[in-house]
């Protein structure tokens, strides 16, 4: 028995085309824009996935998503029609968020597995019926929250868990930016198509454009959704049209009294992204692809002798920061969301849900649209119980 | 008998005539000390920090002069520096004519190179790069091939220092003092001190003490602080211990500070100049209490090395050497121990 399933094998492999379809997943890309085109780019140096099939209602985003896409790849305006082609095995969703949610149910029904960008959904109930409809489909979702899959991430993780820290107890975070954060366009009547990051209608600006990754973070450090949530929001700046903030502060509440800021300014971008985490031993300072380990200092301590010996003290690790390494010497660093797109590209191969998926995706949802109706009302929002369910 | 009373006699007032003078000069002598005021100077050098007090009734030493004399250690010692003495001689191919201090480092360096029996090598220094402590930046661990070739380089027997001028056998032999440097530094400052009639000090350099006397207006021993080993490279740590020294020299060497990380390993920077690969033992840190601090902080790394039980083997058969142990047992847990002579010191 033994043997001949041994030659069996060695037959078929000897018989067998350099690459077996099989392992191929072939990918289809609705919405092809600046992001999904990044996302195209990216999967156009990785072996086995095949895009085969691009869908975008702008026609030089189409154009675009298909210059990066296999040779004999199909172009849609009409996702609906792209869902239809059986020979798909999983899409990817790089539209504006209120199109997330009809978009990623179809995706489902039609059998796809889902890499959905974030943030996951317009509105609360959305969220919550998205990861029903996900345990009821079988197939791997994933939320396109690329931080994390990285590294810089992972090894701040470690250092928490550590207790490098101390206790924590609030998170900083902001993403700012000094801009208008609109994309030229070409023709009048696409503004509101490429803009529509300026208007509610569409989704939840900056909290739910720039903050959601941050929002997710605080999550996943901290493995907890906010229990409420407190913030002031205002278009003050950039008058022009636009109904979305260009400013939002934000406080969260989480378990153990920890409080995470998050804020988001279009009109300064002084450090424009970064997370720092508030340990009562140490805080860890988060920018956008390294990180920075800043100790409390302990003068208590040499306060009761006249001196200390001990191992040498580099001077730059006093009151300054020690960048925190991570990663293999001499790995190549790679832009995060490719290792999220492999692991998107893993799951679907081992059957497992992502690490980034629909109920992550869905408590960085909810508290994305708390954090907005806490700055609209100007009352606090409490998570309620039903969210999780 | 006669003789043996006046001579009883004359002893008797000789005595009292002491006692008297040495009240006399003691009254005087409290009546200067309760007049010391510490003097603080603090600083960097050597990629670290200094602190220094002494007490005197009035300012003899500023930071300028401090700084000084690290500038002209650097310009000596320094492989940080690539025009400092100790760089020319590793650049060169023969050797150099050496000044006082890379003299007198190197001497002793050569002298604990033998009592250890190679232990504690300044010629380790290729490896030391290659292992990425040194002065270049690697991002790779060395394979065994490039150890192998770099060993070729390695062991002080190649050293020749003959008068002024130390001479190597191998053109690729080089060497780093960074393990003693400190030590001998605080030598050098303490000396400086006593040269200008302080009594009464502590010198401290990147955790190498050396002290002499008590502090004032208290006229309290001066308390030394042994840190606890932190887990990782930036935390500042807390006092383990506290010793009380009249005099002498306290220097730590631990693991616990200096490592690198390659994925889940932490590569200690003690490297066995004989296997050319870092080595790991129990120990974690090792206080050494001695006269100097050349030779204290020579020592300390020696011992680190060694691992425990031949640590204090060696500190058997070397009694101007007490030493104060932090290490991990085998169950996990983190203990400390001393030689006899060192509890003798904790307070």
């Amino acid at each position: 028995m033994t043997a001949l399933a041994g030659l069996a094998v060695v037959g078929s492999s000897a018989w067998a085309k350099p690459v077996a379809k099989a392992d191929v997943i072939r990918l289809g890309m609705i919405g092809t824009g600046a992001r999904g085109a990044g996302l195209a780019t990216l999967i156009q140096k990785m072996p086995g996935i095949e895009l085969v099939a691009c869908c975008d209602n702008i026609p030089e985003h189409l154009q675009k998503g298909m210059s990066l896409a296999k040779k004999g790849a199909k172009a849609y305006t009409d996702y609906r029609k792209l869902l239809d082609d059986k020979s798909i095995d999983a899409v990817i969703i790089a539209t504006p968020l209120y199109l997330h949610y009809p978009m990623a149910v179809a995706a489902l029904q039609a059998g796809k597995h889902v890499y959905l960008e974030k943030s996951m959904t317009y509105d609360i109930p959305q969220a919550i019926d998205l990861v029903k409809k996900v345990r009821e489909s079988n197939l791997i979702f994933q939320v396109g929250y690329q931080y994390r899959y990285y590294g810089l991430y992972h090894r701040v993780k470690e250092v928490i868990d550590q207790n490098w820290l101390g206790k924590i107890t609030h998170f900083e975070c902001q993403y700012n930016r000094n801009s208008n954060w609109r994309f030229p366009v070409s023709d009048p009547k696409l503004e509101r198509a490429i803009n529509w990051r300026m208007h509610r209608e569409y989704c939840g600006g900056p909290l739910s454009e720039l903050c959601a990754h941050e929002i997710d973070v605080v999550n996943f450090m901290l493995n907890a959704h906010p229990t409420k949530v407190v913030g002031l929001g205002g278009i003050n700046y950039w008058k022009d049209g636009r109904d979305t903030f260009d400013n939002i502060r934000t406080v969260y509440d989480y378990p153990n009294g920890v409080k995470a800021s998050v804020t988001s300014v279009l009109s300064n971008a002084y450090n424009g992204y970064s997370i720092r985490i508030l340990g009562d031993k140490a805080t860890v300072e988060i920018l956008r692809d390294k990180a920075f380990i800043y100790a409390e200092s302990t003068n208590n301590a040499k306060g009761t002798v006249d001196g200390v010996t001990g191992a040498t003290l580099a001077v730059t690790t006093q009151g300054k920061g020690v960048e925190l390494k991570f990663g293999e010497p001499g790995e190549e660093k790679l832009e995060p969301t490719t290792y999220a797109l492999q692991d998107f590209f893993s799951c679907i191969k081992t059957k497992k849900q992502p690490i980034s998926n629909v109920e992550t995706g869905r408590d960085g949802s909810i508290s994305i649209h708390m954090g907005n109706a806490a700055a609209d009302t100007e009352t606090v929002q409490f998570w309620k119980p039903e969210y999780a369910a | 008998m006669c003789r043996m009373q006046v001579k009883r006699l004359k002893k008797v007032t000789l005595w009292r005539l002491g006692s008297l003078l040495t009240m006399l000069f003691g009254f005087t002598q409290f009546q200067q000390l309760t007049e010391l005021k510490p003097f603080q100077l603090t600083g960097l050098a050597q990629g670290t920090t200094y602190a220094i007090t002494y007490y005197s009734q009035r300012e003899i030493i500023q930071k300028p002069q401090i700084d000084s004399i690290f500038s002209r250690l650097d310009q000596s010692l320094s492989i940080y520096s690539p025009t400092s003495l100790i760089s020319r001689f590793n650049q060169s191919a023969t050797g150099v004519e050496t000044d006082m201090h890379l003299r007198q480092v190197v001497q002793k360096s050569l002298a604990i190179f033998n009592e250890t029996a190679g232990v504690f090598d300044i010629t380790v220094h290729p490896l030391v790069n290659a292992w990425g402590f040194g002065t270049e930046k690697v991002t790779t661990l060395p394979d065994s091939a490039t150890i192998k070739s770099l060993l070729a380089c390695v062991g002080s027997e190649k050293l020749r220092l003959n008068q002024n001028w130390l001479r190597k056998t191998v053109p690729c032999t080089r060497i780093d003092v960074n393990g003693i440097a400190q030590g001998y530094s605080v030598d050098v400052i303490a000396n400086y001190l006593e040269k200008h009639g302080i009594r009464n000090y502590m010198v401290e350099v990147g955790g190498e003490i050396r002290v002499k006397g008590r502090k004032y207006p208290q006229n309290t021993p001066m308390s030394i602080g042994i840190e606890t080993p932190t887990k990782n490279e930036f935390e500042s740590a807390s006092i383990q211990t506290v010793i009380e020294v009249n005099q002498g020299a306290v220097t730590t060497s631990g693991n616990y500070r200096k490592y690198r990380q390659v994925g889940p390993n932490r590569i200690s920077h003690i490297i066995n100049p004989k296997t050319g690969y870092t080595s790991q033992n129990e120990l974690i840190s090792v206080t050494v209490m001695a006269h100097d601090a050349i030779i204290a902080d020579g020592y300390d790394n020696a011992l680190l090395a060694m691992g425990l039980s031949q640590a204090l083997a060696f500190l058997k058969h070397h009694q101007n050497l007490d030493a104060y142990f932090i290490y991990q047992k085998s169950n996990g847990a983190i203990t400390d121990t001393a030689t006899a002579g060192f509890y003798k010191f904790m307070r």
